[in-house]
């Protein structure tokens, strides 16, 4: 199978141990749960070439362990990310409370222009709930951040995180982020190269100029 | 364990694998244990515990050792176990050289043990684990571990089912390391570890098994801020640079920090990357020689995987090579390959610590004092011996081993009677040949002057060890020398030493074994087992002995100056 697409993302999953970073993960890739799983000990990978708005993106998603004490070696996976799923999980407030330090991390770590949308993972168990959807939608507000509850286990709003992120990114690239500047996260596919001098090109560049 | 767990790097790779039938050396230990009820038949366990082969490679990849090779490693094993002090001080070489080959798997657990200084630590702090035990443990920790039981090897019979014995006893051993050191909490990457001695020992053994690795083997490895991880990152990438200098290009080019590829590896001690075969390799010669078996499995990793130009051109990029180094061919992790590898990376202790001395400096200079001051690192079992030297006592023996013999003792006395003054004897002069010998020992340790030992026919059987996954058993006592080439067995049954034996003169012999008067049973003894015990046993003399057993007691360490020169002609040679 070739590898044509236009542009290349590379993606964060961040988040408190057990939250279920990796299921979701596995679950945006293979399609089902993943009941066995070991616990992320330094990062895994996964990626994935999805449709959004007519552009193939390729997802370079980046997975990473979630123990805080591994925060000092994940920070050096952030470089360079475009976009991040923040992930907590609905039943655990403490997972929620740590938001603020993985956003202040996500920020100073990767790009500034770094498009992050919030996941309240583990909807299915809506009876054990310890955040209400409202408290965690106004959070996402407050700090300009895309907000979804998702269910690792049953996919549901899986996929649509991983998309309305890059799809966020995409416009971002129309409008305002240049994917040439270094640490964008962005890079170009094969696709995308040979539309070259295209006005897409242009739009980029005059982009660059309106940032000088 | 990654790489299959992820199932979502290479296109080939499936969360289960199932093993053809063909490579199932036992009928099924599935079924049998209750642990594992929730599995039908469809799914088979291999010879290490794991459900479906989901371990990868493991069959595959494992080397077949002939059952009599097996069976004479365990008499050796047996021997160093009993003196062992001996062995460490004088013969290192050799207790190096047999983990290198491999410890006999009815073994490896007690091995281990003693390898690591576990077994010291547990008897110079008797009762502290049951303390630890029954303490509660701080809850913030305990929820985290929670979270990871069922994630440990969630394809072993052992971690299979949740709440089941192996999720209990790791949980027991993780909490009891958080109330041992509070100060360093749990790490994550303990876990695994942790699993891996239950695997092969009780859960007090495997705590202190855990405390030696943490705190001589790793330091600082599970500590909060993991400096130790990250500065041993950047030893392998100076390493790297002197072993595999187009390896240390590519990584310098694509910005490849070590923590990106070598976090798992190390906190692991690769046990969550290698077959299962090999996993239990390297951790036989890592804990007999320390980290740098871990730094050497490393660097051959990167230089196999990275080593020529055209697989560097295949892999332009940070994300391709890390992609690369996650699905590692099958064939660089193959058991004998990889040790044979490993055995070859130019890489000393001392390599190590100079290393480790140049990047802290660094270390310093950029990034200030370390945050966590850890002990110095042991390399090894010597080194952690000389640290925390032990009393015989401490290296005594619990439990003994038993000999099963189907027929019936030749006097009525009773067993325990006599398995005791057989001891005493002993103890009164191990330089006189034990009576009553009519078997020849088919096993003699060269320089072991005829000291029967047991039948060549009967396995040994660890009295921890359940009766599972038969082994086969010797049928005939005439081995095929070519098979190995470890110490030579005698060829004939009848008494006579093997030509090439050193005279025999007054040389003590080396082992405890005492001797038993039994006849030969049958072949169909029950056979050893890979599987880890499931409990501690209390010592054999104190129970009443089974009718139609001999016990064979390994008694404690002997005061007398043996001498261990008589086998060093015993020409090991490595594989």
């Amino acid at each position: 199978m070739s590898e044509t697409y236009d542009f290349l993302f590379k993606f964060l999953v961040i988040g408190n141990a057990g939250t279920g970073k990796s299921c979701l993960l596995h679950q945006f890739i293979e399609k089902r749960f993943k009941d066995d799983s070991n616990h992320t000990i330094g990062v895994e990978f996964g990626s994935k070439i999805i449709n959004v708005v007519n552009k193939y993106v390729k997802l370079q998603i980046w997975d990473t362990a979630g123990q805080e004490r591994f925060r000092s070696v994940t920070r050096s996976y952030y470089r360079g990310a475009a976009g991040a799923l923040l992930v907590y999980d609905i039943t655990s407030r403490e997972t929620y409370n740590a938001l603020t330090n993985w956003l202040t991390d996500a920020r100073m770590l990767a790009s500034q222009n770094i498009v992050i949308i919030l996941c309240g993972n583990k909807k299915d168990l809506d009876a054990d709930r310890e955040v209400t959807f409202l408290e965690a939608s106004r959070f996402a507000q407050e700090n300009e951040l895309m907000f979804l509850e998702t269910s690792a286990l049953t996919g549901e709003n899986v996929e649509e995180a991983f998309v309305q992120c890059a799809r966020k990114i995409l416009n971002k690239i129309e409008s305002e982020l240049d994917p040439e500047r270094m640490g964008s996260g962005i890079q170009y596919g094969d696709a995308a190269l040979r539309q070259l001098r295209s006005p897409r090109r242009g739009q980029a560049e005059s982009a660059q100029e309106c940032g000088c | 364990m990654a790489k299959i767990e992820n199932g979502l790097k290479s296109a080939d790779s499936r969360s289960i694998r199932t093993i053809s039938s063909s490579h199932m050396d036992d009928e099924s230990s599935l079924g049998s244990d209750s642990e594992i009820n929730g599995f039908t038949n469809d799914r088979h366990t291999d010879k290490y515990g794991f459900i479906g082969g989901a371990q990868q490679y493991s069959e595959e990849s494992a080397q077949d050792v002939p059952p009599e090779v097996l069976r004479q490693r365990e008499v050796k094993w047996l021997d160093m176990l009993s003196n062992w002090d001996k062995w460490m001080v004088k013969r290192h070489k050799k207790v190096r050289l047999r983990c290198q080959k491999g410890i006999p798997p009815s073994l490896r657990g007690r091995a281990w043990l003693y390898l690591s200084g576990g077994k010291v630590k547990r008897e110079q702090n008797r009762g502290k684990f049951e303390e630890l035990d029954s303490q509660a443990g701080d809850p913030k920790e305990l929820d985290v571990i929670e979270k990871d039981l069922h994630r440990q090897f969630p394809f072993h019979e052992m971690f299979v089912s949740r709440g089941g014995h192996g999720q209990q006893d790791l949980f027991r051993v993780l909490k009891a390391y958080t109330l041992y050191r509070p100060e360093e909490g749990y790490c994550q990457a303990q876990a695994p570890i942790a699993a891996v001695l239950l695997m092969h020992m009780p859960a007090e053994d495997a705590f202190w098994g855990l405390v030696q690795i943490c705190e001589k083997y790793l330091p600082g490895y599970y500590s909060a801020g993991l400096e130790a991880i990250q500065l041993d990152g950047e030893i392998l990438y100076a390493l790297t640079r002197r072993v595999s200098p187009l390896v240390y290009r590519h990584l310098e080019k694509h910005k490849m920090e070590p923590i990106l590829y070598m976090t798992e590896w190390f906190m692991c001690a690769f046990s969550r990357t290698l077959p299962w075969a090999s996993v239990l390799r390297v951790w036989d010669m890592f804990l007999c020689d320390g980290v740098k078996i871990i730094f050497r499995v490393g660097l051959v990793l990167l230089k196999c995987m990275l080593g020529t130009r055209e697989k560097l051109k295949a892999c332009q990029g940070q994300y391709e090579t890390m992609e690369l180094l996650r699905t590692i061919e099958p064939r660089y992790m193959q058991e004998g390959f990889l040790v044979r590898e490993v055995l070859e990376v130019p890489v000393s202790e001392r390599d190590i610590e100079r290393e480790h001395h140049v990047q802290l400096k660094r270390w310093r200079k950029n990034r200030g004092e370390l945050h966590c001051k850890s002990p110095p690192r042991m390399h090894g079992a010597r080194a952690i011996m000389a640290s925390e030297p032990p009393s015989r006592q401490d290296l005594r023996q619990n439990p003994t081993i038993i000999v099963e013999s189907p027929l019936p003792p030749p006097q009525p006395t009773p067993q325990l009677k006599k398995s005791k003054e057989e001891k005493s004897k002993k103890k009164g002069s191990m330089k006189k040949a034990p009576p009553v010998m009519e078997i020849p020992n088919p096993y003699p340790l060269a320089g072991d002057p005829q000291l029967p030992l047991r039948d060549p026919q009967l396995p040994l059987r660890d009295p921890q060890l359940p009766l599972r996954d038969p082994m086969p058993t010797l049928r005939d006592s005439t081995v095929q020398q070519s098979l190995f080439n470890d110490t030579p067995l005698p060829n004939t049954p009848e008494g006579s030493p093997p030509p090439h034996q050193p005279p025999l003169s007054d040389q003590p012999p080396l082992s405890d074994q005492p001797p038993h008067s039994d006849q030969p049973p049958h072949s169909d003894q029950p056979p050893l087992s890979d599987q880890p015990p499931l409990s501690d046993q209390p010592p054999l003399s104190d129970q009443p002995p089974l009718n139609g057993q001999s016990l064979l007691t390994v008694s404690p360490l002997q005061k007398s100056t043996q001498s261990l020169s008589s086998i060093e002609a015993d020409q090991d040679t490595y594989l």
